[in-house]
């Protein structure tokens, strides 16, 4: 009796799995597209700008963090942070570029990024006027300066 | 029922050997439904799989010994909570926990990233059916918990050695560990045969990379307190081959944990990484085949069985499999940057990377030497503890070291000015630490005062480092002090995680240079009536008792225990004679003191009449070792909780993907 009970569970248990697996072809047994999505050079290139943006605006928020803690001198900041702010510009520029062909708004300048990801409201403070050309930035401990570095001009939210 | 298991068992192999074709055949294709498919098969086999285990743990629950299973591990005395954990005591319990905690999570794993990895997702199916697959095999073919035979009066019992609070846990643990490495090693190698080496699989493997090693890592320390009060040596690691089988993956996973950051962070270390993520699922099947072939004798080795040629083969099949996928990608894999100065955080994170795989690597070399030895020379040949602790101290202390650095070093480059500052009040106070130390005496350990000092810098750095970053924060406008410092954790969870986990290794070494370099010991023979003295502890032999437990004969002897005069209690150590099993077992006895961290620890070796023959040992310190294993785990829950940011982010990314495709 007990071995006639496994046996009708068990095989209770097969058809319900066979069906669950089978389900894709019970659903849609004549499927137009059975094709999986396949990335295009485009969306492969865009992933990767996607990223190099990502990594250039983590790696500016980190560095202001770091230099607002005193772990990065200021020579150290100017000369990282300028790079930084290069790059992010070239990864959103770039992806500005790939995503123009498809979209119907009015092509815009690239922005210069803001720190990333924004800062909540009292997060930071005002930002402080960029400095010019070969003019010193102030650090943090400079006498009368804010208590953080200059951050980038931000041309208003990032519009991707 | 047991009908029903074994059916249960063979419809989840049909259904894994589906998924794993199909799946392959689909994602090769580019089949959408067949993929659909493949993945639905995996869930299923899921089901079929917790029916399975259903049925053994019902049997265990009745101790229906028409099983051979229960019957082999299990009596009508035991206990229902041993009772029970004999699911994961026998050989072919633990293959079905393996299977099932497989399967658990890479579904959970297919189904909650099923956005984010899109297009990895046809390739993981398969891989993790693949690996499942063999379980499966070993189930129905190998050794199954389902064998019937005729229903003794009585089952053989479970080891008494088994019987233990810890070991109600330390199983299931170490396999979420060792099975929980599989997440990531499917991602990862899922990515590079789709081609798809960018940042994806990272972002969702992250945490169940982080999850397997923070439950591998609790695992052991659970392993590590087990042994400490059931072996009952003394001491609480041994190096013994399965206890090693447990921290090579664990050392690896630590290293890749630290190296994809290089990744996230500099696009560096693609082929590093891929290695470290393979290396880390070979290893934890390595220490499955360890702990189930018997291959090794080692107080884990409760079985010799015949499965260890099934492991062999497939270890070296996914090791053949996963080089060649690497190999084959090598181009995809190439970094786009380079390491800008010796002196930054990612090249503190390479040096420790290097120590810590070099560190698993002699510790492979030890495990696989004696048997190497067997299989070549014919000779029998023991790797033990100096050859192990030899290379913990010199691999050892330069990662302690880099611990205290990495995080004092900016990321790309930082100049040797701004890291002296930062350098010097965590320098500082491990000198005055060192020169503490040394005055009371601690010399008399040279490895361990190098070792305290360097865990003061540690310790230093990390409390400096939330200071100033707490400093920080408050500056940029946080109300308070106690917000600023929330602030600071929840902005950053995966570093401030880490610092925590960083002093829970500190504790950790704190607490095993006591017991390994300022433990005291005497062995003695008392009388009733007699005394002995150990490190400030006099304990007198009061008499020996015997009573009957629910499944054993206990024998205890009675100490009466006084520290400077003040008496602290009696203790009980003394030995159990289990029925059923008709085993021996020591019961040490230990007496831990929290506010010293210290334990008195006595061993009762022998019961001649009246006599009793004793080991005592005073453990300093050895508290913070358990201590170690709560921040441990603080500070992994503090790196895996959900950071909405991210979360943030990445449906920002999302969304931007899914208009463009849109648009397309």
């Amino acid at each position: 009796m007990i071995e006639s009970l496994a046996l009708a569970l068990g095989a209770a248990l097969a058809v319900a799995c066979v069906l669950l697996a089978a389900r894709p072809f019970l659903r849609e047994p004549g499927s137009a597209s059975d094709r999986l999505r396949e990335p295009g050079p485009l969306e492969r290139e865009r992933v990767r700008v996607e990223e190099e943006r990502d990594r250039a605006l983590g790696a500016l928020k980190e560095l202001e963090f770091d230099h607002r803690t005193g772990k990065v001198s200021d020579a150290d900041y100017r000369d990282a942070a300028g790079p930084l702010r290069r790059q992010a510009a070239d990864a959103l520029s770039r992806l500005d570029g790939m995503m123009r062909p498809t979209m119907s708004m009015p092509p815009e300048e690239p922005r210069v990024p803001e720190p990333w990801p924004p800062p909540d409201e009292g997060d930071l403070p005002d930002p402080a006027p960029t400095p010019a050309p070969g003019e010193p930035t102030p650090g943090p401990n400079d006498p009368g300066s804010p208590q953080h570095p200059p951050m980038p001009q931000t041309g208003g939210p990032r519009t991707l | 029922m047991a009908l029903l298991g074994r059916a249960a068992l063979i419809v989840a192999l049909g259904l894994l050997a589906y998924a794993a074709l199909a799946g392959a055949l689909a994602a090769f294709r580019g089949r959408r439904r067949l993929a659909e498919s493949a993945r639905n098969a995996l869930v299923a086999a899921l089901g079929a799989t917790a029916v399975a285990s259903l049925v053994l743990l019902g049997a265990l629950a009745a101790k229906d010994f028409t099983f051979t299973y229960v019957a082999e591990h299990t009596s009508r005395e035991l206990p229902l909570g041993y009772t029970l954990a004999a699911f994961w005591s026998g050989q072919e319990g633990s293959l079905l926990l393996w299977l099932l905690i497989l399967l658990g999570l890479g579904v959970s794993a297919v189904f909650l990233n099923g956005r984010l990895t899109r297009d990895v997702l046809p390739w993981v199916v398969p891989i993790l059916a693949g690996v499942a697959t063999f379980f499966a095999v070993l189930l129905v073919f190998v050794a199954t918990p389902f064998a019937t035979q005729a229903a003794p009066l009585d089952g053989l019992g479970l080891n008494p050695s088994l019987q233990n609070p810890y070991m109600l846990a330390h199983p299931p643990l170490l396999y979420l560990g060792y099975v929980g490495l599989t997440v990531p090693f499917a991602f990862a190698m899922a990515a590079l045969a789709s081609r798809r080496t960018d940042e994806r699989w990272i972002v969702a493997t992250r945490r169940w990379t982080l999850a397997a090693w923070a439950f591998l890592g609790i695992a052991i320390l659970v392993g590590a307190k087990w042994a400490y009060e059931e072996v009952g040596w003394g001491g609480w690691y041994a190096w013994d081959p399965v206890e090693n089988a447990a921290l090579m993956p664990w050392l690896v996973a630590t290293a890749f944990l630290h190296s994809v950051m290089v990744q996230e962070k500099k696009d560096m270390l693609r082929v590093w990484n891929a290695i470290l993520v393979a290396g880390a699922f070979v290893l934890s099947l390595f220490g499955t085949f360890l702990t189930r072939s018997g291959i090794l004798s080692s107080i884990h080795s409760f079985t010799q069985s015949s499965i260890g040629p099934w492991f062999l083969g497939f270890i070296t099949l996914v090791i053949a499999a996963s080089t060649a996928l690497i190999l084959w990608r090598l181009p995809l894999l190439r970094s786009r940057t380079r390491l800008e100065s010796l002196v930054s955080r990612e090249a503190a994170f390479l040096y420790n990377n290097l120590f810590l795989v070099a560190f698993a690597l002699t510790i492979l070399w030890g495990v696989l030497y004696p048997i190497i030895s067997e299989a070549l020379r014919g000779v029998t040949v023991t790797v033990g503890a100096p050859y192990y602790e030899f290379f913990a101290i010199a691999f050892g202390l330069p990662i302690v070291l880099l611990m205290g650095l990495g995080p004092l070093i900016a990321w790309r480059r930082a100049s040797l000015r701004a890291l002296g500052t930062s350098v010097l009040w965590p320098a500082a106070a491990a000198l005055v630490t060192g020169a503490v130390l040394l005055s009371l005496g601690a010399g008399s350990s040279p490895a361990g005062l190098i070792g305290y000092t360097f865990a003061a810098f540690v310790l230093a750095a990390i409390v400096h480092e939330f200071a100033r970053g707490t400093r920080a924060r408050r500056a940029t406008g946080s109300a308070t002090w106690p917000r600023a410092f929330t602030s600071l954790v929840g902005r950053n969870r995966r570093r401030y995680g880490g610092y925590v986990v960083h002093a829970a290794i500190v504790l950790l070494l704190i607490g095993a240079i006591g017991i390994g370099g300022f433990s005291s010991s005497r062995e003695t023979r008392l009388e009733p009536g007699e005394s002995v003295t150990v490190a400030g502890y006099t304990l007198t032999l009061l008499g020996s008792d015997q009573r009957r437990a629910a499944n054993s004969q206990e024998l205890r002897a009675r100490l009466a225990v006084e520290r400077d005069g003040e008496r602290l209690g009696t203790i009980s150590p003394g030995k159990n004679r289990y029925f059923a099993e008709e085993q021996t077992s020591n019961e040490v006895a230990i007496r831990s003191d929290p506010l010293r961290g210290e334990d008195l620890f006595v061993i009762a070796d022998q019961f001649r009449g009246q006599t009793v023959f004793l080991q005592v040992i005073v453990n300093p310190l050895v508290n913070l070792i358990w201590l170690a294993g709560l921040v441990f785990l603080a500070g992994s829950l503090v790196t895996l909780w959900p950071d909405a940011r991210e979360q943030q982010r990445l449906a920002r990314r999302f969304a931007e993907r899914d208009s463009a495709l849109a648009r397309a």
